[in-house]
Formats: structure tokens, C-alpha cells, sequence
């Protein structure tokens, strides 16, 4: 045993040097470009859209999955030490955001700091809160509504906001950046046309949500959201509120049930099934279904979806 | 002489009377000027206002909706320099098979609640603190540590009473870990409830030219175990040195698989030349089956040599020596509200005066997890243990955690 602790200790000890060792060696030369960790995928394909080739962008959240439940990786940590550029929600959405930062140790990333994007800077929020808020109104957000990315205007301000960070951080290229985003919103401008026509049919028409995450989506439409499958934000739906919601639906001839691919679809499944509604999936990921993969393709997706369903 | 000094005023005055309307003159056009350009500017504001008044009457034509408002502000602003409060409730229902109660432990109680804070400090460094009550009229300080970033070669620092870096377990909070208790070999060796200490420590991810993440721990902390714990004597003068290496690897985008090493030598009395080494070994599985399901496979196992000082005095059999404990853990995330697990558990324990030294204690655990919502959950726990006295418990636990305020974890 006592052979054993030791050859133990003397391997440990010798990784530790060795890796040590290696962790000090340079591993970069030359004009690299830029690395950016961003915590959804739409904030890396903005990044994207305006660095270009003088970026090198990862992303937190996998678009599989719920961004409000994200357990960052150590990969995500190792990831964010070599950041020169950290971009996130801002707000309260991303709650595990700051612990990530933290654990990689990089102050300069941190919120509010020189390099870190916060992507709600100027967004117009809203259902900011009115009042005290509380626990018993469920998973709440207590600066307004943080999925303002589901409205493409707003692209045009997280855009913005982008530009300025690149430009700052890399003014050798500024003139480089402000050239890609000015195409970036050119042809966004030309889509959002696109997609108010193709969506014309949806104005003033109501849909039923799973979570409170439609509410850019619907003020873009003209759409009304106001009842949803969660009785309250975060809390699973209850037969009890599933019977209201029945009643509702048919009082307020709503066709469509929006929601995106990775809340449960049992419920919204049985209750379309009762009202003859239909359910339609609608991202809040880019790449969260395959087709979807960059931020016109995801708007191209997700207008097409909802203009179909209230035909 | 009176004439001379009137003349001279007067002519003073006069000299100042033909400044003064160089003066008025000169303001006087500069007014005029002034009126011209707010005049202007007047002009272009107004043009400006029916240009704006056209393009939202184009909008809203066009679009059929009406343009956006201003941002609102939230009326309910955060307090900008409150640290983060949070409390988190440890309500623990036990029952055990031993017809004795001693201890008195087989009741409801409030296992204990914890007062979580933390603040940044300024830009470089964080303050967090964890203070814990019971339902005994008990507070134990848990952690107050500073938390220092952004050290040369990329290295945090800790400095305070913390939670140490060794192992999975030892650094996880009770709210936090899959199982109403500690795993055996936790509580037989570090203490109760694991082991918090003050002292001071270093973490740096080596950038490594490899997929692979690795981070490395060193760091040195006072004396001494957690309640309970035995790997350690009691003196707390003689520190404890101790060392982790974490080694991470993405197998696949919903696969991963973690292998730590962890060493921490230290006294088994006020005479240092008695020693603990703890060498630990970690290995953790854990597969996202998709949102909300997923399951863990973590097994960790430590080695403790002690030179004990008591050999002569005692005439115990053999008191110095190796001991060994470890723990398998198989949980599963079933859904947004349900959990179940499994553990098994294995410990020599160290003081052998109290045991039979041929026996360890084992135990086999069981549990069911209702996540209620993010901030509360109830668990149902059954375990049967093998005694190191021979004899068998059964304990059956009911377990509720409820947190209200803020309360981040940290990443481990």
C-alpha cells in the first residue's frame, strides 16, 4: 500500500509539472482573430454576421436545450480564459452566467466591464414589473421580459451593440466591422419586410404560449399572448389550470399553441387535441431544429410556422 | 490742483464712456447673431419634428401597427450595492432502526438553515459568506472567504474559510449534493456535514494544446477535520497542505466524463511528526438524454495513511495504517420534477479502538427526489447500513429544501 501511495503521489506530481510546464508555453503566434464566448447562439451568429473572419466565437447555451437551466462545462470555463470578448443577455436570464465568469476568473469579462457585450443595452423591454415582486408569481424576471431576441428589430440594436465592443477592442478593423454591419442590417431590413407580408394574417389574432417567452415575437406580429400552459412562470401546468385553459381557448377560438422543442408537449398536446387547436413549434434557438441554423433561417422558420398555423 | 485732478476724471470718464459703447456695440451684434442662429435652429428642429411625424404615419400605414414606444424603465429598480441574500431550509425528518435514541436524533428538525451573501468587493475580487443555523440554537460559520481574480498567469485565489477543493463531495454544499447525507466515507473522514476550513488557496486552468480541460488546486488550510471527522487530529496549529487536479473531457456535445486526483497531508496531533496523507481518486459520468433527463455515474474513493501516536499508549492492535473508504453513486433526472438515485458506500474506520479493525461499515441508499419548483424539493430516503459493531440500521429520511432570495452555486 505504502508503494502504491507513492508511485501515486509521484505520477500525480509529475502530471502536475507536466501539464504546468506545457500550460506555459506560448501556443499562439501571430495575428490571430478575435475570441469571443457568447452565451446563446443568436448572440455568436450576430457576433459572426459582423467579425466575420476576424472572430472566433463559441457559444454557452446548447440550442437543444432551456437557457434558463444551463450547467455550464469546465470546457465552457477553459473556453472563457482565452476570451477576449465575452457577450451575454444581460438582464437575469442567464442566472448561471455569473458563476461562469467567475470559475474562468477573467475580471475584465465580467458585467459591465470592458469586455463584456451586454445585448439588452437599448432593447425596448417589455412586461417590466410594476409592482413588488414575489416568489409566488413563479420563475419571474424582475427587469421586464429578457427574450427580446425573438423580435428581429431588436438584432438591429444587439448588432449595434456588438459593433461597438469589436470596434473598440480592435480599432485596427473598425472600418472592417462597421462595413459587414451595415449589409447585416441592409439585408435584415429587406427580410423584415419579407416577413411583416408573409405574416399579415397574423395581426390581432391571439395564440396561447407554453411560457411567458412570446412576448417579442407577438408585439413584432401584432399577435395577442396572454394566457399561457405554465400557470405561472417555471411551475408545470396543473389538470386544474388545463381545464381553464380548455374553456379559454374555445371562448377565444385561439388556433394555434406556441411553444419551443424543449418544454414537455403532453399537456399542449392534449389540450389542442380537446379544442382543435394546433401546436406549433416555434424556436427560441438558432440551430435548435435542424434548418434553423443561422438568424434568417431561424426567422424564415419561425414566421413561416405561425403564418401557417392561422391560416 | 483740485481743477487738474477734475479734469482728469473727467477725462477718464470720457475714455471709459466710448469703451463702454465699443462694448454695447459689439454685444449688440453679437445678439443679433445669436437670434439668427436659434432662429435657424428653430426652423430645423420643426422641419425635423414633421419629418418624424411623417415616417410614423408612413409606419403605421405601412406595417398596420403602431410604432414601438420608448424604453420604460423599471419601476421597481435593483438596489444597486445590496449583496446578494439568499436563505436556503434544511428540513430533515429521520428515522432509524436502533432502539435507542441517545442522541436524540430520530426526529422532525431544522436540519439547518443557511444565510447566503456575497458581493463583488471591487473589480477584482468577491466577498461570499455562508452562515449556518439549527433548530439546537447552533451557528456555525460555514464559509467567509474572498475570492480574488485575474492573478498573473490566470490564476483565483481564495483566501477565508471555504470549502476545500478535494474531491467531488468535499466542496459541494449539503442543498446542492443528490442524497439527503453525506456519503459514509465523507462523514467518517471529513466530518458530518464534509469540512469547511479557512485558509487560502490558488485554481488555474492550464491552457493546454489538448480537447481536454485540466485545473489544477493548491492550497493550505488550518488543522483539523469537519464534526465528526476522523482523517485528521485535532490540532489545528499544524496546517494541512492539499493539492487537486481535475481532468475534463467532452466525449460527446451530451457526454462528458471527469477523472480528479486529489492529495492533502496532514497532523494527527499537536506533535506534527504524526501524519494523515489523503490521497482521493474521482470519477464522474454524466449523460444528457435531453432537457431535463439525465443521468450520473460518480464514484470517488480515498486513501488515508496515518502515523498515529497512540500506538504505545493504548495498546491498540494496530491503529497506524491504511484505511480506505469510497462511494458509488448512480442517479438519474427523470423529468423537470422527478429525480431517483442509488449509492453504496464503503469505510474502514479509522479509529479502530471504538470497532472491530476487521469490519467496515456499508451501506446501501436509496432516494426519490420531487423537484416541487427550482426553489423547493422533497426527497424520501432509505438506507441500510452495515455497522462496524456488527450490528444493521435502517434510517428512513424525509427531506424538504426550500431557498427564497439569491443563491448562486458555484461551478465545481
Amino acid at each position: 500500500m505504502f508503494k502504491l501511495k507513492y508511485l501515486i503521489r509521484k505520477i500525480t506530481v509529475m502530471v502536475i509539472l507536466s501539464c504546468a510546464a506545457l500550460s506555459a508555453a506560448p501556443c499562439h503566434a501571430g495575428e490571430n482573430p478575435l475570441k469571443v464566448v457568447a452565451t446563446q447562439t443568436m448572440y455568436s451568429s450576430v457576433v459572426k454576421e459582423i467579425g466575420k473572419d476576424k472572430v472566433d466565437v463559441k457559444y454557452v447555451a446548447p440550442p437543444k436545450f432551456n437557457v434558463h437551466f444551463i450547467q455550464p462545462k469546465p470546457t465552457d470555463v477553459r473556453n472563457i480564459t482565452k476570451a477576449d470578448l465575452y457577450v451575454d443577455a444581460g438582464l437575469d436570464l442567464e442566472a448561471w452566467s455569473d458563476s461562469l465568469l467567475e470559475a474562468a476568473g477573467k475580471p475584465e469579462l465580467f458585467r459591465g466591464r470592458e469586455r463584456n457585450v451586454d445585448m439588452s443595452k437599448g432593447i425596448r423591454l417589455l412586461e417590466v414589473p410594476d409592482h413588488q415582486l414575489s416568489r409566488a408569481e413563479g420563475d419571474i424576471h424582475i427587469y421586464g421580459n429578457p427574450h427580446y431576441n425573438m423580435n428581429p428589430e431588436n438584432v438591429k440594436i444587439m448588432a449595434e451593440n456588438v459593433l461597438e465592443k469589436l470596434k473598440s477592442i480592435d480599432p485596427a478593423n473598425a472600418s472592417y466591422y462597421e462595413t459587414n454591419e451595415k449589409a447585416f442590417i441592409s439585408r435584415l431590413d429587406e427580410k423584415i419586410d419579407e416577413w411583416r407580408k408573409l405574416c399579415t394574417n397574423c395581426k390581432g389574432r391571439e395564440i396561447l404560449s407554453y411560457h411567458k417567452d412570446i412576448a417579442y415575437f407577438a408585439d413584432f406580429l401584432g399577435l395577442k399572448a396572454d394566457q399561457y400552459i405554465e400557470p405561472k412562470p417555471g411551475i408545470p401546468p396543473t389538470p386544474k389550470h388545463l381545464e381553464f385553459l380548455e374553456e379559454y381557448v374555445k371562448a377565444n377560438h385561439i388556433k394555434a399553441i406556441v411553444m419551443p422543442t424543449y418544454y414537455p408537449k403532453d399537456a399542449a398536446e392534449v389540450l389542442a387535441k380537446r379544442v382543435g387547436a394546433k401546436v406549433v413549434t416555434i424556436c427560441q434557438n438558432i440551430g435548435e431544429l435542424p434548418g434553423t441554423d443561422d438568424i434568417f433561417s431561424f426567422f424564415d422558420y419561425n414566421f413561416r410556422e405561425i403564418s401557417e398555423a392561422l391560416k | 490742483m483740485r481743477i487738474a485732478l477734475i479734469l482728469m476724471l473727467f477725462l477718464i470718464l470720457m475714455t471709459q464712456k466710448e469703451a463702454c459703447a465699443e462694448n454695447i456695440a459689439a454685444l449688440e451684434s453679437q445678439i443679433r447673431e445669436l437670434t439668427q442662429v436659434v432662429h435657424e435652429l428653430k426652423n430645423t428642429v420643426d422641419i425635423q419634428q414633421q419629418e418624424i411625424s411623417d415616417l410614423k404615419r408612413n409606419y403605421e400605414i405601412k406595417y398596420q401597427v403602431p410604432l414601438p414606444q420608448p424604453t420604460v424603465q423599471p419601476t421597481i429598480l435593483p438596489p444597486k450595492f445590496t449583496p446578494e441574500i439568499g436563505a436556503v431550509a434544511d428540513v430533515v425528518a429521520k428515522l432509524d432502526s436502533s432502539k435507542v435514541d441517545p442522541e436524540n436524533v430520530n426526529r422532525v428538525s431544522i436540519r439547518e438553515l443557511e444565510l447566503v451573501l456575497g458581493s463583488n468587493v471591487d473589480p477584482y475580487s468577491r466577498l461570499d459568506a455562508t452562515i449556518a443555523f439549527n433548530d439546537k440554537n447552533e451557528i456555525d460559520l460555514e464559509e467567509a472567504y474572498l475570492t480574488r481574480f485575474g492573478l498573473p498567469f490566470g490564476t483565483t485565489a481564495r483566501i477565508g474559510e471555504f470549502l476545500p477543493k478535494i474531491g467531488k463531495m468535499v466542496p459541494v454544499h449539503r442543498d446542492s449534493i443528490d442524497t439527503v447525507d453525506e456519503p459514509l466515507v465523507i462523514q467518517r473522514y471529513f466530518g458530518d456535514e464534509g469540512m469547511h476550513k479557512a485558509g487560502v488557496d490558488l485554481t488555474k486552468v492550464l491552457d493546454l494544446p489538448l480537447p481536454s480541460v485540466h485545473q489544477v488546486t493548491v492550497g493550505v488550510l488550518e488543522g483539523g477535520n469537519g464534526d465528526g471527522g476522523t482523517a485528521f487530529g485535532p490540532a489545528r496549529r499544524r496546517p494541512t497542505l492539499y493539492g487537486h487536479l481535475k481532468n475534463y473531457i467532452d466525449i460527446t456535445d451530451v457526454t462528458n466524463f471527469e477523472l480528479g486526483a486529489s492529495e492533502a497531508v496532514g497532523s494527527n496531533a499537536n506533535d506534527a511528526s504524526f501524519k494523515t496523507n489523503v490521497l482521493g481518486l474521482d470519477a464522474t459520468l454524466h449523460h444528457i438524454i435531453g432537457q431535463d433527463k439525465e443521468i450520473k455515474l460518480q464514484g470517488e474513493a480515498f486513501v488515508l495513511n496515518r502515523r498515529e501516536s497512540i500506538d504505545e499508549l493504548d495498546g491498540a492492535t494496530n491503529p497506524s495504517g491504511d484505511f480506505w473508504g469510497g462511494y458509488g453513486l448512480f442517479d438519474v433526472r427523470l423529468s423537470s420534477q422527478w429525480g431517483t438515485g442509488f449509492r453504496f458506500d464503503y469505510v474502514e474506520p479509522v479509529n479502530r479502538l471504538l470497532a472491530d479493525p476487521n469490519k467496515a461499515e456499508i451501506g446501501y441508499t436509496g432516494y426519490l427526489t420531487f423537484y416541487q419548483s427550482e426553489f423547493a424539493r422533497l426527497r424520501a430516503q432509505f438506507s441500510h447500513i452495515y455497522l462496524t459493531s456488527g450490528g444493521i440500521d435502517d434510517r428512513v429520511f424525509l427531506q424538504g429544501t426550500f431557498a427564497i432570495g439569491e443563491h448562486k452555486h458555484k461551478l465545481q
